[in-house]
């Protein structure tokens, strides 16, 4: 990778990525949850996860929960694997720097 | 456009203060739970003596297991998907700890009551303390702590209302643990 990925190397995208990494393979962290790890308004969350999800790295679940509306957010295998990549990106420059 | 070294090694550091955060707000989700069921069992537990003095001295043995297939129920409700290579140093932790207490039960005179009211607890504090350094869970640490400053508390100044004491900080204090647990 020569350059960063686009779509992860956005601020709060890349805090949505590593938050939804953080957890076990197909868990799911809930919208009110990742905005405040993310610490971004919810407009703005709710967009970067669009772009997200259109980039198909993340999947986005919507149901209820007892009365309530509840969004929740995983990672999909691909933006698993692109985020994995985007770290061994940066490691690599470190690398490469410090050789 | 090429990022720098050191925008690569600010850009890492963000990335695992996220995932630290993260991490540690799905394992308050998972322990909450656990905190209140065994919040309303110590209200149980404490209570019950306290309010019908030599009525149903028995009732902690009933109360541990109702607590016991309550966690597992609770631990299997709600486990990851993905079946996880879980750390095995958390569960030999906990045998250790285990074999601890049966030595020391072993070796040392028998516990008075109010003995035994505060060394359970004082154990779980020790748990929540540890399962917090260990998941660098600072909450889990905090309630670790309270827990155990407050049993203590309640034994040394106030021996004569050691149950209710226990009843209403103890019990209740999990309880609200596991609700603060829940909001992080």
């Amino acid at each position: 990778m020569e350059q960063p990925d686009a779509i992860i190397h956005q601020p709060v995208r890349l805090k949505i990525m590593a938050a939804l990494k953080a957890l076990p393979p197909k868990e799911m962290l809930e919208f009110v949850r990742l905005k405040t790890i993310a610490g971004a308004t919810e407009g703005n969350l709710g967009a970067h996860i669009t772009h997200l999800e259109q980039a198909g790295y993340v999947k986005v679940e919507k149901d209820f929960a007892g009365k309530r509306p509840r969004t929740r957010v995983m990672l999909s295998k691909e933006g698993r694997r692109a985020f994995e990549d985007y770290v061994t990106y940066l490691r690599e420059i470190i690398d490469t720097a410090g050789a | 456009m090429p990022i720098s070294r050191s925008e690569a090694a600010q850009t890492l550091k963000d990335i695992e203060s996220t995932q630290g955060r993260s991490a540690s707000a799905y394992g308050y989700s998972r322990s909450s739970p656990h905190l209140i069921l065994w919040g309303v069992i110590w209200v149980i537990g404490y209570g019950v003596p306290w309010l019908f003095p030599g009525r149903l001295p028995w009732i902690w043995l009933p109360l541990v297991v109702i607590g016991m297939l309550g966690s597992f129920a609770i631990g299997m409700t709600l486990r990851p998907k993905v079946a996880d290579k879980s750390d095995p140093r958390f569960w030999q932790t906990f045998i250790a700890i285990f074999l601890f207490v049966w030595a020391q039960f072993a070796v040392l005179p028998k516990f008075d009551l109010l003995q035994a009211a505060v060394y359970f607890p004082i154990l779980v504090a020790l748990m929540y303390a540890l399962l917090g350094i260990w998941t660098r869970g600072a909450r889990m640490t905090v309630l670790g702590v309270a827990i155990g400053v407050l049993t203590l508390a309640g034994y040394f100044l106030l021996p004569q209302l050691l149950l209710p004491w226990m009843t209403i900080v103890g019990g209740g204090g999990l309880i609200l643990g596991g609700l603060w647990l829940r909001r992080a």
